[in-house]
Order: C-alpha cells, then sequence, then structure tokens
C-alpha cells in the first residue's frame, strides 16, 4: 500500500536506491520503488506493442499511450519528478503539440494526390513485427504521443505544483491520521 | 497558375525573417522580387481576362462540406491583384528602408507577406467558403501588423479595436455567406452570380444581404463602424500604407463590388450602399480635413473614399462600375504614395504634426514633388488619375437610377468631398513644406531620404501623372475588365481626360474653384471646436467594451464561485432545464422497457455494485474510502465492457480509472485524510435531489437511445467495410484513425488545449504566489546532471 514514509529524514533505503535521486518522492516505499523500477520497462514494451496491434486487436493509440503514462507517472510516484522527466529526454507539451502535428501530417497525403484530407494510403505488404503499415497507423502514433504528453505534463504539472507539495520539506501529516492511511 | 500565385506569397512569408541580417535595405528590395514576381505571373494569366473570359482552377478540399479550394480569375480580381502584389512589391522595399533600425524587420515583412497572400486569397478566391477563410487570415494578420509596436499601449489598442470589429463582422459576414450557399444550393461565386434573380425573389434574401452588409461595413470601415480605421494607424507606416492602398479595408469593397451583380438591383442594396457610403464619404472628408496629424489626416480620407467606393457601388449603372474600378486604382496609387512620403516626413524629421512641420521645401525638394503630384491626383485636379476618377464618380451620381432626390444628394455630397480633399490636401502641403522653417526642421539635419526610400512613393505618384497622359489605353481595357465583373454584363470603357464640357466637369470645376477660395480658411476650419468625445466611436467602443468585461466580471462571480460543487450544480441543473424539458415533453414515448431474455446473473452482479459503489462513495468518512469506493465503479463499469465485448473500451476505462485514482491519491495526500467539513443537511437534500433527477435523466436518454429503432443502426456499415476499407479488424479502431479520423483530430486537440489550460492556470498561480523558482522547472530538458540531493 502506498503510505508516507515519516521517517524519511533518516533516508533508511539510502544505500539501496543510492544511484537514483530522490528530491521530491512523493511515496518513499521501498516495495513501491522495486516493483515501478521492473514494472517500468515492461509497461512501455506492452504500450508500444498495444499501439501497432491496435488495428486488428483491441488496442491503439489511445490506450497504448495511456499505458505509456501510467508508467511514467508509477515513477514519478515512487522515485519523484525529475526521475520521470528523465525517462523520455523530451519536453512533454512539445510532446503533446508534435503528436497532433505527426498526426494531422499524415492527413496530407491525400491532398496531393487530389483526394480529400485524411484519405488513407496503406504500404501494399505487412511489415514483418508490426504488421500493416499505413496513414490510418501513422495518425495513431500521432495519438499516442499526444496522450503520452498530456497525461505526463498533467502529472507533473500537479506534482510540481509548490502550493500542493512543498519541497524540500514535504507537507507532513499528524501522526495520529498518519494511521488512517498505512 | 492561381494558386500558386497565393501560396508563393504565403509560403514565402518566413523568408523574410533573414531581413535580421545587416545590409537590409538591400535585403527588403531583394525580397521585394517576390511580389514582384507574383505581379508578372498575374500578368501572364491576363490574357483570357482581357478577352472577356475567366480563368478556374478547382481543388477539392473538404467536398463533403462543399468546401472547395477555387480559385478565378476575372476582370476585378485582376486588377485587385495587380494592385496588392505592385504596391507589395513598392512597400516591402520600403519598409526595409524605413525600418532600418528597427530589430524586428524580418517580422514586420514576414507579417506583411502573410497579409499580402492572405489579400491576394480574398480576391482570387471562386468559392466564398475559402474567400471567407482568408478574410479571416487578413483580420488576424493586420491584427498582428498594427499591434507590431506591441511595447505601446496605444498599438494594442488599435490592434484590438480592428480585430474585434472586423472580427464580429466577419461572424455576421460568415453567416450571411452561409445563407446564400444555402439559397444557392452551392458556395462557388460563378453559381452565386448566375442566381441574381432566384436570390432576390427569396425570402431569406433580406437577412443575407444585411449580414453580409454588416461584413462589409465593418471591414471597410463604413459608419457606424469607422473608428478602427484611425486606431489602425498605429501600424508601421509601411503597414498603414499597405492597408490603406491596396488591401485589408478594400476588401469589404470587393466583396460589395463582387455580389453586386446577384445581390444589387433592389432598393434594399442600392439605396443602403448609396447613403451609407455616401454619408460616410462626407463625413470622413470633413474629419479629415481637421486633423493635424498626417497619418490621421490620411487615414480619415482613406474612409472617406471606401465610403465613396460603397456609394458608386450602390448608385450602380455603367459608370457606377466604371467609377468603382477607376477610383480604386487611382486611390491605390495616389494613397499609398501619400502614405509613404508620410513616413518619409516623420522618418527625417521625427513629428508627423502638421503644427510642428514646416519649411521643407528646402531640404526635401524631391519628397516635395513626389507630394504635390500625388496630392494632386488625390484633390482631383485635372489631367492627374484623380480627375479622371472624380469624373466617372460624378457621372455614376447624374447618371443613377435611384432617383432624383438620391442623386441630387449624392452630387452635393461629392462636391463637398472634393472641396474638403482640396483643403486636407493644401493644409498637408502647406504646413508641411511652405511657410518657415519648423523646430522640427532646425533640429535635426533634414534632407531628401536616400533614393531606395523614394521608389516608393515615387512609382505611384509619377504613374498617378502617366496613366492619364500615355497608359489610358491599356488601362482601359484593366478597368473594362473590372467594370464588366461588377456590372455583371461586358462593359465597352474608353477612359478620357476630355469628355467635352458636361454637368460633371461643372460641378468638378466649380468645386476646385470654391476649395481654392477657401485655402486661406483652411487653419481655422481645422481649430474649430470640435464634437464632445461621446461622439467619438472609438471612445464609446472602449466604454462598450469596459461594460462587457465589468458585466463578464459580475456573471462569472456568480456563476464561478471557485468552488467544483457550485459548477457541477450549474451544470446538472442546465441540463436538466434544456435536456429534461424537451425530453419529457417529446422523448418519453420512444422509451421502451425490455428486459433482454438472455441476461446472466453475473451481469445483473455487476451492474448492482455500481450504484453500491456509489452509495459507498457518499457514505465514506475518509478520502481514500471514497477513493476506493469511485475505484470500484469504474472497475465495474470496465467489466461490464468486458462482458459486452467492448474490449477497447474495457481497457481505455480501466486504465483511465488507474491514472485518476492515482491523480486523487496524489492530490488528497496533501489534504486532511478525514473530510473536515461537512455541508449543512438542506445544502445535501437539495444535491441528492439534483443528482436523482439527473440520475433518472441520463437512465432514461440511455434507454431511449438503446430502445430506438426509427434509425438505421450504423454498426452493420462499419463490420462490413472496416476489414474491407479500413484494412483492421478491430473496428473501433478503424472508427477512430480512419472512418472518424477527422473527429479524432479534433478530440486530441481538444486534449491538446485542456493541458494547455492547466498548464496556464497552474504556472500563472505560481507566478503570483512568488514561488521559490528552483522549485519551478523552466524546462523540461533541464540537466538532469545537477546534485538533485541538495534540497534535502
Amino acid at each position: 500500500m502506498l503510505h508516507r514514509n515519516e521517517s524519511r529524514q533518516l533516508q533508511p533505503n539510502r544505500s539501496a536506491s543510492q544511484s537514483i535521486p530522490r528530491d521530491s518522492a512523493l511515496y518513499d516505499s521501498l516495495i513501491l520503488r522495486t516493483i515501478s523500477r521492473l514494472m517500468m520497462p515492461l509497461l512501455l514494451m506492452l504500450s508500444i506493442f498495444m499501439l501497432f496491434r491496435g488495428h486488428n486487436l483491441p488496442g491503439g493509440g489511445f490506450i497504448g499511450g495511456l499505458l505509456a503514462s501510467s508508467a511514467i507517472i508509477l515513477q514519478m510516484v515512487a522515485f519523484g519528478p525529475k526521475v520521470a522527466r528523465r525517462i523520455l529526454p523530451v519536453s512533454y507539451l512539445m510532446l503533446a503539440a508534435f503528436g497532433i502535428f505527426f498526426g494531422a501530417l499524415w492527413g496530407l497525403p491525400a491532398l496531393f494526390v487530389g483526394l480529400p484530407y485524411m484519405q488513407a494510403f496503406w504500404l501494399p505488404e505487412p511489415i514483418p513485427g508490426i504488421g500493416k503499415i499505413g496513414t490510418p497507423v501513422l495518425f495513431d502514433v500521432g495519438v499516442y504521443f499526444t496522450v503520452i504528453g498530456v497525461t505526463t505534463k498533467i502529472a507533473l504539472l500537479l506534482v510540481e505544483e509548490p502550493i500542493l507539495f512543498p519541497l524540500p520539506e514535504m507537507k507532513s501529516v499528524p501522526v495520529d491520521q498518519q494511521e488512517e492511511v498505512a | 497558375m492561381l494558386y500558386p500565385i497565393v501560396f508563393i506569397a504565403l509560403v514565402a512569408s518566413p523568408l523574410a525573417l533573414i531581413a535580421r541580417l545587416p545590409a537590409r535595405s538591400l535585403i527588403a528590395w531583394g525580397l521585394a522580387l517576390i511580389p514582384l514576381a507574383l505581379f508578372g505571373l498575374t500578368l501572364t494569366q491576363a490574357g483570357p481576362v482581357f478577352a472577356g473570359e475567366q480563368v478556374v482552377e478547382e481543388i477539392s478540399w473538404v467536398p463533403a462540406l462543399g468546401l472547395n479550394l477555387t480559385f478565378t480569375l476575372d476582370g476585378l480580381s485582376l486588377l485587385f491583384a495587380l494592385i496588392i502584389t505592385g504596391i507589395g512589391t513598392l512597400i516591402v522595399g520600403y519598409a526595409g528602408h524605413y525600418l532600418g533600425a528597427d530589430s524586428g524587420l524580418g517580422r514586420f515583412l514576414a507579417y506583411l507577406m502573410l497579409f499580402m497572400g492572405a489579400m491576394l486569397g480574398v480576391v482570387l478566391a471562386g468559392n466564398i467558403l475559402t474567400m471567407f477563410v482568408f478574410w479571416e487570415l487578413t483580420s488576424v494578420t493586420s491584427y498582428l501588423l498594427i499591434g507590431y509596436k506591441h511595447d505601446y499601449p496605444d498599438a494594442r489598442r488599435g490592434a484590438l479595436h480592428s480585430l474585434l470589429v472586423t472580427g464580429a463582422g466577419g461572424l455576421a459576414l460568415l453567416v450571411g455567406l452561409l445563407l446564400l450557399g444555402q439559397m444557392v444550393g452551392s458556395y462557388e461565386f460563378r453559381d452565386i452570380l448566375a442566381a441574381g434573380d432566384q436570390l432576390r425573389a427569396h425570402s431569406l434574401y433580406p437577412a443575407a444581404v444585411i449580414l453580409i452588409l454588416l461584413g462589409c461595413f465593418t471591414k471597410s470601415a463604413q459608419i457606424p463602424f469607422h473608428f478602427w480605421l484611425p486606431g489602425a494607424m498605429q501600424a508601421p507606416t509601411p503597414a498603414s500604407a499597405f492597408l490603406h492602398s491596396a488591401t485589408m479595408v478594400k476588401a469589404g469593397v470587393y466583396l460589395m463590388a463582387r455580389l453586386s451583380p446577384a445581390l444589387g438591383g433592389t432598393a434594399l442594396w442600392d439605396v443602403t450602399l448609396a447613403v451609407v457610403g455616401g454619408a460616410t464619404m462626407t463625413f470622413a472628408a470633413i474629419v479629415a480635413m481637421r486633423q493635424f496629424d498626417l497619418k490621421a489626416m490620411l487615414a480619415y480620407t482613406t474612409i472617406s473614399m471606401l465610403g465613396a467606393l460603397t456609394m458608386q457601388i450602390g448608385l450602380g449603372g455603367k459608370y457606377g462600375a466604371e467609377g468603382v474600378a477607376t477610383n480604386i486604382l487611382a486611390h491605390a496609387l495616389y494613397k499609398s504614395a501619400l502614405f509613404m512620403l508620410a513616413g518619409v516626413i516623420d522618418h527625417e524629421c521625427g513629428t508627423r504634426d502638421l503644427r510642428r512641420l514646416g519649411g521643407l521645401r528646402r531640404y526635401m525638394p524631391q519628397t516635395m514633388v513626389i507630394t504635390a503630384l500625388a496630392l494632386l491626383s488625390f484633390g482631383g485636379i485635372p489631367i492627374l488619375f484623380g480627375f479622371v476618377a472624380k469624373e466617372l464618380m460624378l457621372e455614376a451620381a447624374l447618371e443613377t437610377d435611384l432617383g432624383a432626390t438620391l442623386s441630387i444628394l449624392a452630387v452635393a455630397a461629392i462636391a463637398v468631398t472634393a472641396i474638403a480633399y482640396l483643403i486636407t490636401g493644401w493644409r498637408l502641403f502647406s504646413n508641411t513644406f511652405l511657410g518657415q522653417r519648423s523646430t522640427a526642421a532646425m533640429q535635426q539635419h533634414v534632407a531628401d531620404p536616400t533614393p531606395g526610400m523614394l521608389i516608393g512613393p515615387g512609382v505611384p505618384a509619377i504613374l498617378s501623372l502617366f496613366i492619364p497622359l500615355v497608359l489610358l489605353a491599356p488601362v482601359s481595357t484593366l478597368i473594362a475588365a473590372a467594370s464588366a465583373a461588377i456590372y455583371g454584363k461586358p462593359l465597352e470603357v474608353k477612359l478620357a481626360l476630355w469628355h467635352g464640357v458636361n454637368p460633371a466637369l461643372l460641378v468638378s470645376l466649380s468645386a476646385i474653384v470654391i476649395g481654392v477660395a477657401m485655402f486661406r480658411f483652411a487653419e481655422q476650419l481645422a481649430n474649430m471646436r470640435g464634437w464632445p468625445t461621446w461622439l467619438r466611436g472609438d471612445m464609446i467602443f472602449d466604454r462598450l467594451i469596459e461594460r462587457t468585461l465589468t458585466g463578464a466580471t459580475a456573471l462569472t462571480r456568480t456563476l464561478q464561485e471557485g468552488r467544483l460543487r457550485r459548477y457541477i450544480l450549474i451544470t446538472a441543473l442546465t441540463m436538466l432545464i434544456f435536456v429534461g424539458v424537451p425530453f419529457i415533453s417529446f422523448g418519453l414515448g420512444t422509451i421502451r422497457f425490455d428486459l433482454d431474455p438472455q441476461l446472466q446473473f453475473y451481469e445483473i452482479l455487476a451492474a448492482a455494485l455500481i450504484p453500491i459503489g456509489v452509495i459507498a462513495t457518499i457514505k465514506a468518512r475518509t478520502r481514500l474510502g471514497a477513493i476506493i469506493a469511485v475505484g470500484v465503479v469504474g472497475a465495474m463499469v470496465a467489466l461490464l465492457f468486458v462482458l459486452f465485448s467492448a474490449p477497447d473500451l474495457a481497457l481505455t476505462q480501466l486504465l483511465i480509472e488507474v491514472l485518476s485514482t492515482v491523480f486523487l491519491l496524489l492530490v488528497f495526500s496533501v489534504l486532511p485524510v478525514r473530510f473536515e467539513s461537512f455541508s449543512s443537511a438542506w445544502v445535501r437534500q437539495r444535491d441528492a435531489i439534483v443528482a436523482i433527477a439527473m440520475g433518472i435523466l441520463m437512465g432514461g436518454l440511455v434507454l431511449a437511445t438503446a430502445t430506438n429503432d426509427s434509425f438505421a443502426p450504423l454498426a452493420p456499415f462499419f463490420l462490413e467495410n472496416s476489414l474491407d476499407k479500413g484494412k483492421g479488424a478491430n473496428v473501433v479502431n478503424v472508427i477512430l484513425v480512419d472512418f472518424r479520423g477527422f473527429d479524432t483530430l479534433g478530440e486530441i486537440t481538444v486534449l491538446f488545449i485542456a493541458l494547455l489550460g492547466i498548464y496556464g492556470l497552474l504556472r500563472l498561480r505560481q507566478g503570483k504566489d512568488d514561488v521559490t523558482p528552483e522549485r519551478v522547472p523552466t524546462t523540461a530538458t533541464e540537466p538532469l546532471s545537477e546534485p538533485v540531493d541538495t534540497q534535502r
């Protein structure tokens, strides 16, 4: 269970995660950190898998994007926003904007051959491991980026909101209420 | 070759950013090759137009909406396109000198080119919706140009006025154009122009005319919307010169001229245009006469000329059409020259106030000669092009079909305007170049500017003299083609300096005589007491905006007091009234309560857990408990999706549920664990009633939708076509990215806008609360190698 470690000043697991910055970890929990570090690559791979299988099986850009951002948000909860920023070395705001741009871009090819915007084009042969590739799939990739960017950025904005989470001193919860959470 | 003309201007605009580099004036004249090339390209297309044909090009864009990128070139478009590109060439080059010391020259030229492209789009568009897109683009780009010096409050105010007035007019215009399209059944100009009789007989005709005229009047600064145009002189002078002579403000005139064969011929159209235009012309000419700022003087004379053009469209007839075309050209020539000259004087003397100028004839002889030429044309003095144009205007007033009263009024208005123009021109000239050397002239080293700067005003001023003397034949061909488009029928036009002694000439000459006789009273006229400020349109408009903002603030305070509970209450009540009442009146009959015989017990269980979860949420006494209970509701909804074979939705729902639980935990972790305060009993009872009513309404709506069989279901279409046409077996995803990809594009854009909203809100508050800067990362890609434990 997520809980706030009251004895964070003692830094009990400092040696275990020396390499990982914990500047603003929200829930200083060993279990959460271990699990989320294991889950991270799995979730990201799953998200990409979901993205590309979406055209024929449940999945797609939206679900894939949500999976990827939940992977990143998990890291943020466990290790703090700075680590979440390091996972993808891009500005999430820009990523979201890029997603829209990238998605809209694949509607354009149709215009050059005189068809209406967003008319689909497909490669004749499927690519091994990925499947059939066409402009709708690429459009879906744009959705994927937008969803990752938007969701993660909102989470980061919340966590980095100094009024909610004044750092370096976390707003402490009185001990008598602490037990309710734990 | 038409749409490249528009797109080259739009696409080439970023190229202008190279004018940030040194040697600006050279770069600017180099960039001027782009409009010059467009001028040449337009001329190459002109052959069929002179032969009475049209050039038409069409690209389908959103065919389902009737939105095609159609471009046509006829006489009227040709005239405008030549003026826009021709004057654009001069202005781009001139701007390099004028803004030579300004760091933003590149940005300015980029706006200017964009503006030019937008205006070319307006005049070349063959589809009214395409035209409207470019029309709005001219509003936006002129906003950027007017507000170019955004450090100055006056510039921002002027830009805002122009955007609000022309933008509001644009909305009216859009509705008018849509009505027009509905009446004809096509959005192409050629179909609309061919359907004149059908339009005039239609019951929606008055509404469409009024809406379209609102758009045109605001754009072309007709009374009572004239006040934004003097404010627009806050733009740097090259932009003003372009705005006033060739573009934007002429767009309204262009559209009225374009539509007059279809919409004209009724009292509503003709009399409105003649009266509003005539009033604007006279009023603005008198105001212009009494200004002291060079640019304000010129701005008001532009309004006056726009009124004159509008009036001539209303007066109609052969001479009306010829008069519009000729006056557009004459005005573009002398007004661009005069604005650029005002810029030269401002640039050299550091002021454009007539009271602080004087005696420049010794220092700026070349400037004086060019100014004199342009002013003579402006004043309608014989043998200059302005005279030819004015004669046609008088002919139009004398020959109009609108009756004797209007005819006499129009002639009188033109005579008064002509006298006012002469006095304006004389004041401008005598206070600047004649008389004593002023302090401004003494303080600075005043001299004629470099030739590069004089080319801009020089070319149009000299053309004003040369066209009537030697170029009358080719210009007549152009004017004939343009006025044929305004008249709606082919026309024979022979422009001439001498028509013999006729009433028009007599009126014109007597106006000149009276004007010259009044020269000595010019300053007294200018110093007469003005009208009170409440009569000034821009002041009234400012006050209107103030009131609107005060009202909006008061409304916001009432509706959005900052508590989520209140927002939800208002939303729910609004929905209950606007959806619930019609549903109870009309929709109750469509509900059928069919119990599915194949209902399984686990489906009932999952469904039953949803209300239980909701009740648990309400009853929860701790935040964590409430979050968990809400999570149960979401999970059960997801489970229902699985049971009814919608795995996509279930997956999405589950992920959203997980993320929102995480978000809730994040936010609630800083709040006290227990709810600290509860609302009073009556508030809870009220909320319960609203919530239950809402629930019943939504339930009823879902039932009505689910059991309604009066529409053919869409599902079979998607099931049949998704693998075949969408190349995907997952129907949901194929719908999302292919069949309804446009919607998805809209949705992710909304998502992004929501993010921007949250970003703005949180970042704005951080700024206000004076947060320690180290906690606010400036960019996401800030160096992460810094020692991160230092904060501990």
